[in-house]
This record gives C-alpha cells, structure tokens and sequence, in this order.
C-alpha cells in the first residue's frame, strides 16, 4: 500500500546560491525507478524533509518536461530551511512529492501568458515559464515580469538569457535604484500597471510576497483582467500535505490538496483567512 | 437590597467607563458558572455570585492589553490580580477592583465523589453553610465546608487584598484557610522513591492539553511555551512520562514565587491530577527562604525577579 | 442479524478474559479520580454505568505514533559521505475496545471519511482501524451535556461499533453489526435474549431517548457559520472566556489534527505523528512569523467552522461531532459548543433579515 507520509531518499546533487538566504537544490531520488516514473505537474509541490529537524514544503521548480533532476528553491527562514542550507553536494534528503494540485495548463493554451513574480515568488512561476517555453508552440505571447528588492535578490539570474531566446519577453526591475543596475526601477504592481498588458486573451499569473500579491490584484482587476484570468498559489504552515492534519485549510479547502494553485475566482469564493 | 443587587448597582455605575467588567453568570447546567463579559445593562442582570463561581477571572487580564476593564474578585483571585501588578502585565489604570468575600467555592471533584455521577443534576442551592443538590434519583445534602476546593483550605486571604469597591462583611469570610493542602502533607510523609512513583503513575494519563497552564493567571507565555518549542528542544512531543513531568516540574519552578496558589491549573485539569501539590511545595520554600508570599503586597517585588547581594535567609558560606 | 444474545456481568467477565488472550483488550476503569480505556484486567473493576473520562481515541488513534524510523551512517573509509535508510513503522496490534458508548465509537465514522477514503488510505490509520473491534454498550442515562440526538445520532447508534449491548437487568441484550461481531458473540457464553429482555431493553431506550428532549433542528448551522464568518464581534464574543487549552480537543472523540514532529538521538531517530490542537496559536504560525488564526476568535471560529460547517459541507451533511459533551464537560471555563451553534444559527438570520 502506497504510504503517503513515507519519503523518498533523494540525493542533493547541485547547489545554487541565488541570492544572500535562497538556494536552489537540485536533487535526484536515490531509487532509479522511482525517479525515472516521477510524474508531476506545474505547480505542484513537495515536502523535503530533513530527518531529525522536519520536513517543509517547496514547489518543484522545475519543470515536467527536465527530468534529469527535482528542483527546490528555498528561502532560509525557520529551522528547517536553515538546516537545509547547512547541507552540501552528496547530502541525503527526503523527498515526498507531487503533492497538492497544478497550475490549469490545458485551459491556457492559446492564450497569452503574463507571468507577475517577486522575489522568491518567481519559484513556482519557473515551473510554470518553463513548462510553456517548452510548448511554446500551444502558447501565444509570453511576459514575464519579475522583480526584487535588489539586484542581489533576484533569482535565477544565469537563466535570463535562455528565458529570452526561448520566447519569453522579460521586464525586469528592482525596488529602488542601486549603483549597478541600469535596468528598469519601480515596484512590481507599479510596472505593472505602467507595461498595462491588455487583457484579452490572456492569462496572469503571479506569486510573490503578500503585499505584492495584493496589490497585483488590484492593478490587474483595474486593467480589466476577469477573476477567471488571474492565477496564484498560496503559502500555509504545513504538515501531512494530504489535507488531514487540519492546518491549510481556508473553509473547506485545503491548501495542500485543492491548492496551492488557485484562480482569484476561487479566492473570492472562499472565506477569506489567507 | 440584597448584596449582589448591591454588586450589580455598582457594576452598571462603572459600565461607561469601561470596555467590560468580568464576573459570572449561570452555566450549561445548575452544577456549573461560567464567566461572564459585562458590557450592556442586561449582561449585568445575568450576573450571578455563589459558591460555584469557581473560575479565576484574572487570567482574563493580560489579555485585554489596553482595554480599562473591571474584575470580581474575591481574597484568593485577588492575589493574581496583585501578582500581575507586581510584574508589570498589567496595569493599575486599566483595572476595576471589585472584591467581594466569600465562604468558599465548590471543588466538583469533592462532590463528585460525593454523590457519585455529576451528569444529571437538577437543581443546586446553597443555605446556611449546606450545600443541596437534586438529582432525578436523590436528594443530596452536604456540608458546604467539606466540599471546598484546595486554594480555599491553603488561602489565609478571606478579603480581597487589593479593591476599588468592596462588597459584604469582612468578617463573613470564615471558611479561607481551614485545612491545608492534604495532598502536600501527604507527599511530604513520603521517601522520595514513593514520591517518584506517586508522579509516575499520576502523570501517566496526562493528555499534554496544557488546561493546567492555559487556566493559570500567571502564564502569560503560553503561546511561546517551552512545551512546544523546537529551539530550546527540552520536550520532544511524545506523551511518555518523561516528557510531561518535566513539564510539570519546568512549570512549578517558572511559577516559584509568582504562583498564588489559586489552584486552577488542578481544577482544570481534566484527568483530575493533583497538580497543585508541585506548586504548593516550592511557594513553601519560597516562604522560608525569602519570607514572601506571592500577590499580597501590589509594591513587593517578587525575590527570583530581584537580587540582593546579603540574603537574610541564605547563608551558604557560613559567614 | 441473528437472534439477540443475553449477558450476564459474568459472561462479559469471562468473555473479556477469553477475549484477551487473541487481543488486546480495553475497558473502561478507574484511574485514580479518572475513568479511562485500559487493558481488561479481572482485578481491576470494570466502570461501566457512564461513559468514560476520555473516549477510546487513543485505540485507533494514539496520541503518539512513530511514522517512519531513519538512520544516517557514515562511511569510515569515506566520512564526508553519508547514506540514510529510512523504515516504515506500521502497527501491528489487533484490539477489542469494550464498554464505549455510541458516540466514542461512532468517532471513527468520521475518520474513515478523510482517512480512509477514494483518494487517500492513510496505512497506520487502516491498519489500526481494521484490527479494532468495538463491543459498544447502549446508553440508559443521558447527561445534561448529551446531544448525541443533535447530529443525527442516537444513545443506541449502531454506526461505527461491531456488537451493541442494550443495558437490562443483570447484564445486556447483544446485538451484532457487522460479521466480526457476530464472530466475537459467538465466542461469548450466554444465552438467547427472552422477548421479555428484549422488551426490557426497548423501553430502557425509549425512555433514554424521551430523558434527552427534543433535539433543535441545525441543518441551517452550516451556512449560517459561513454567513458569519467575517464577524469578528460574534467570534470574539463566543470566545472571550476561551483559555485556548486543548482539553476539548484532546478528549474529543471526533478531532483529528495533528502534529508530524521528527525527534532525534545522534544519527538515528524517528518521524511521529502526535496529536495537535487547532486552538493553539502556534497551530498555523507560518515560519515568516505570519499567523492566519491569530487569535483564539480566529482559532474557535476555525473549530467550530470544521465541525459544523466545513466537514458537513465536504461529506454529505455529517457532522464532524458526536455529541457527547465531554468538551462541555470538562472546559475549565464552562465553554458549550451547543451555545455557540444555536447562537450561530440566531445571529445568522438576524443577519440575512437585516441584510
């Protein structure tokens, strides 16, 4: 019987410094198998687990269609997390994934996409830009727009040039001006509403810090995007990650299982205890 | 007029000025009071005051953080309210005293022990020192000083010690501090192996709900315990023993010196374990040590919150 | 359902012996002042006229299991390397829960639904549950705190146990549910049931069900929570007397959050599964420092959302409580569930007719 609470050993075979507390992690399953039939979709997520501190939930950052390895960007915030970052190339970890549900790629296609990221929020949105790039061909026009406190706190900096030249129009930007940065300045939901994308035919999906999210969602709604047209995922305190434990839940929904994807629509149907 | 019309004038006197007064009012069944938050003129209606107002409204205080409030209390809540003062968490501005006497509050245990089954009680009254209660089978009738919870056998305070109003007669008090703690006695009596054993068996039914410290006035950290922390990791979250006496005995020693044995924490605890006794003992080290007694004076400062350098009591070196 | 059985105090005495030696066997007795499930001991007094301090959650579903043991070793010839093996640990106890009532048993109900189900088989939850038979007693009193009636169960409820004893003179009349009861029955000595006993324990039921009242109609609890949902006044009302302990939770026979803790020794150590209270405030404390329940009206509001509005909306109407009465009971502070969902239901309509 398939036992959803055991993990995988998986192995840490690169590390990546993104920025001053995040790291990327790719890993591959110990067991060749199981890494081989590992099957998941965009937005769905994992649970690492560091035995003897505990297990934390993170996207799988990349996509479906790389498989040499599971990616995790992890931002350093509590005891987990900060083990994690202790541990270094060859490290044993456990992995307990897809768990939760996935971005709504089918009903995507043909459409334009309008990717709105910051900050460690870009995470599940790699997933997803990359997903599509991939199959560029079933999507219209790709933007992204992804922004930082800082030069120093975007991530995946090395991979801008691919994002381009795979057909992704970038707009970078940081908070404030900084002395090595002659890119655009001004906050994510201000660029936004300056780059006004038009709504038609289009799907937004953003993911970022709380205050950015909300404020995303405003300046999407006044460029006219319907509820149905908005996408994000969700953050909660996590557990079991199979909707038992009773931690995610907002109302009826558990963000472990009907999540962590969610259109505004639903969002606004729901309770609101985000 | 009768004394709690007395209360009740005075409480709707206050009212305007504050965000509630705390007290009482009647429960799920005759056998049970609940606390009350008086805010209108009808909530005050519904106060009641009788010997089964058992809950100590003063762990209600820290919480109200800002808010000018009024508390009843009688002399052994009253302590709390003291103790709290004298740790700063809250402030005397933001407090109505409203002190009552008292000739004793129920221990349900007791009565429970008493008739047997406490599911199906009808009606409970209370007249000249007798306590009566109905049940569809029986007619109780008990002495009201037999069934008196352990803080009115330990506590020597029969009028509040601090108040802005008081209500009745001093000397209508008589039952406070009749009868010590039997539970101490009896674990002073014993070596210390059988001490061991007595807790080992005790806490075993444990259930790790933290009622005990959640109903204690003084723990005002509950929600960054020591019981659930990872960082320090003293407590893992199994339920072996180990586990819960070292909680038990890490919060008996955070309360030396602060708790005013109002004996919530035993009253609290659902698995009826005899709690109190821990914190009963190191307040009576306290005593002999530094002479003090927690919650009694609002401008004593509590002797683990303060250092002296000559101890009157402590004389380790011989000098 | 074959024939009913009669039996004596006994008969039960010996079938519980009889019984323990294939099992393990937990009755009610008494712990010091507490009446708890515990290992069926001939010595030891059954008490079986009320029901139980803490219901018999802890036999499918113990406060503390350990979910997976590891292990790291280290390679002397190569110390910077380490492997790790990790091991399930499932149960493998076989038990017999004797002298639960109805609402302790019927519990399970409403685990099987989230624990057990199409998408998700939680394999320590199935293995316990499988191998835990439930020899239930009927009730012949109810408490003031009993509401049993209120969520669609009854003092003789069937749903969830494997044999239900209906108390009468000198012993109970047994019934079978399901075949594994039958199968215990068959092993215990007695008799057939008189029509006479039958009778007996009949009107024993009706009389318990007339002593419980009528019960209020709560289907509209459900949307009413959810109309309440953004008025905080009403939350921090019900819950201003709320110490935010977990006695209500914990001694709960339908509350299942919990808690996934990994505690190690040196290299080893385990992963387990504890019981966890959602009306902590570390509950949902996200690592950011972010808290969503951050106050006990969030946190009571969540409660009480679960069991009479969440859980009900995602399985068919059930209730996500049994009515026992044992968080009423033992709240320190006289807090009763009852209270809140009736008011609920008040303040929702007022509500929608002041809308």
């Amino acid at each position: 019987m398939n036992n959803p609470y055991l993990p995988d050993v998986a192995t840490i075979n690169e590390i990546i410094q993104e920025t001053h507390n995040i790291k990327t992690f790719r890993v591959v399953l110990n067991n060749e198998t199981r890494m081989q039939e590992f099957d998941f979709s965009p937005g769905q997520v994992g649970q690492l687990s560091v035995f003897g501190v505990g297990e934390s939930t993170f996207v799988i950052n990349s996509p479906p269609t790389r498989k040499e390895y599971l990616q995790f960007s992890v931002m350093q915030v509590g005891e987990v997390t900060t083990r994690l970052h202790s541990l270094q190339e060859g490290d044993q970890i456990g992995v307990r994934a897809p768990l939760g549900n996935a971005f709504p790629i089918e009903s995507m296609q043909g459409k334009d996409i309008l990717i709105v990221g910051g900050g460690i929020g870009m995470a599940p949105l790699r997933t997803l830009l990359l997903t599509v790039l991939d199959r560029r061909d079933e999507f219209g026009d790709i933007t992204v727009i992804y922004g930082a406190r800082s030069p120093q706190d975007l991530c995946y900096t090395y991979e801008f040039d691919m994002w381009r030249s795979q057909g992704a129009n970038l707009v970078l930007t940081v908070d404030n001006e900084f002395p090595d940065w002659d890119g655009r300045v001004g906050f994510v939901p201000a660029v936004l509403t300056e780059e006004a994308p038009s709504p038609k035919n289009k799907v937004a999906i953003t993911c970022g810090p709380p205050i950015m999210i909300k404020f995303v969602l405003k300046g999407l709604k006044d460029l006219g995007f319907e509820d149905e047209q908005i996408i994000t995922t969700l953050e909660k305190r996590m557990k079991c990650g199979v909707g038992l434990c009773g931690r995610c839940n907002i109302g009826t929904h558990y963000v472990c299982v009907d999540g962590p994807v969610f259109t505004y629509a639903q969002l606004q149907a729901l309770p609101s205890e985000l | 007029m009768s004394l709690l019309e007395e209360i009740k004038a005075k409480i709707k006197e206050e009212l305007p000025g504050l965000d509630c007064v705390i007290g009482w009012k009647q429960g799920f069944d005759p056998l049970h009071a609940t606390p009350h938050f008086m805010r209108t003129e009808q909530d005050v209606d519904q106060l009641i005051i009788n010997p089964l107002c058992v809950q100590n409204l003063a762990t209600y205080l820290p919480g109200m953080k800002e808010r000018k409030v009024g508390v009843l209390v009688r002399g052994c809540d009253s302590r709390s309210v003291v103790e709290l003062l004298q740790e700063n968490l809250i402030k005397r501005e933001n407090v109505v005293i409203f002190g009552l006497t008292c000739n004793g509050a129920v221990d349900l245990a007791k009565v429970k022990n008493e008739i047997g089954f406490l599911g199906r009680v009808n009606q409970v009254s209370f007249e000249q020192g007798y306590m009566q209660v109905k049940t569809p089978q029986q007619d109780y009738r008990m002495e009201l000083k037999d069934m008196l919870l352990p803080r009115c056998q330990t506590n020597p305070y029969s009028s509040p010690v601090l108040f802005d109003h008081f209500f009745g007669q001093p000397e209508d008090a008589s039952a406070c501090g009749q009868g010590g703690s039997a539970n101490l006695e009896r674990l002073e009596n014993m070596g210390l192996e059988e001490r061991f054993d007595y807790w080992q068996y005790h806490l075993d039914r444990c259930i790790r709900c933290y009622a005990c410290r959640n109903a204690c006035p003084m723990c005002v950290c509950r929600d960054h315990c020591i019981a659930d922390t990872r960082d320090p990791h003293w407590l893992t979250q199994e339920t072996d023993v180990q586990q819960k006496w070292m909680f038990q005995l890490i919060h008996a020693m955070h309360l030396a010196g602060r708790c005013t044995e109002c004996g919530e924490c035993e009253r609290a605890c659902p698995m009826d374990i005899p709690i109190l006794s821990l914190r009963q003992k190191l307040n009576r080290e306290i005593k002999e040590l530094f002479a003090y007694q927690a919650g009694v004076d609002p401008k004593a400062v509590p002797p683990l919150l303060t250092f002296k350098v000559e101890e009157a009591n402590i004389n380790e070196r011989g000098w | 359902m074959a024939a009913k059985t009669y039996l004596t105090h006994e008969d039960i005495a010996k079938w519980l012996e009889d019984m323990s030696a294939g099992a393990r066997v937990l009755a009610p007795a008494r712990v010091d002042n507490a009446v708890l499930f515990v290992p069926f001991d001939q010595h030891n007094e059954l008490v079986l006229e009320h029901k139980a301090t803490a219901p018999p959650k802890q036999a499918v579903f113990p406060q503390t299991e350990t979910l997976l043991k590891y292990r790291y070793s280290k390679d002397p010839e190569h110390p910077e390397t380490q492997s790790l093996e990790i091991r399930e640990a499932l149960p493998q106890d076989k038990t017999v829960v004797f002298g639960c009532r109805p609402c302790g048993a019927r519990g399970f109900v409403i685990y099987d639904r989230v624990f057990d189900s199409d998408t998700l088989t939680d394999p320590y939850y199935k293995a316990r549950r499988e191998n835990t038979a439930f020899i239930t007693l009927a009730c012949d009193t109810a408490e003031n705190t009993c509401f049993c009636h209120w969520v669609g169960s009854h003092p003789a409820d069937p749903e969830g146990s494997d044999i239900v004893l209906c108390p009468v003179e000198g012993g109970y009349v047994a019934e079978s549910v399901t075949k594994r009861g039958q199968e215990l029955l068959d092993q215990a000595p007695g008799r057939a049931a008189t029509s006479k006993q039958e009778e007996e324990a009949s009107s024993i039921q009706d009389r318990v069900r007339k002593d419980l009242g009528e019960a209020p109609d709560i289907s509209s609890v459900p949307a009413s929570l959810l109309q309440l949902f953004d008025n905080l006044d009403f939350w921090n009302d019900v819950s201003a007397k709320c110490i935010s302990c977990g006695a209500c939770t914990y001694l709960c026979p339908t509350c299942y959050c919990f808690n996934i803790t990994d505690e190690a020794s040196g290299l080893t150590g385990k992963r387990i599964r504890t019981w966890d209270n959602c009306m902590s405030y570390l509950f949902t404390l996200e690592g950011s420092g972010h808290n969503p329940r951050m106050t006990k009206a969030h946190r009571l509001r969540n409660r009480v959302g679960h069991k009479f509005s969440y859980y009900p909306e995602l399985h068919e109407g059930l209730f996500a409580c049994c009515g026992c009465g044992r968080c009423i009971q033992h709240c320190p502070v006289a807090v009763d569930i009852r209270e809140i969902i009736l008011r609920a239901k008040e303040s929702a309509d007022e509500q929608s007719i002041s809308a």
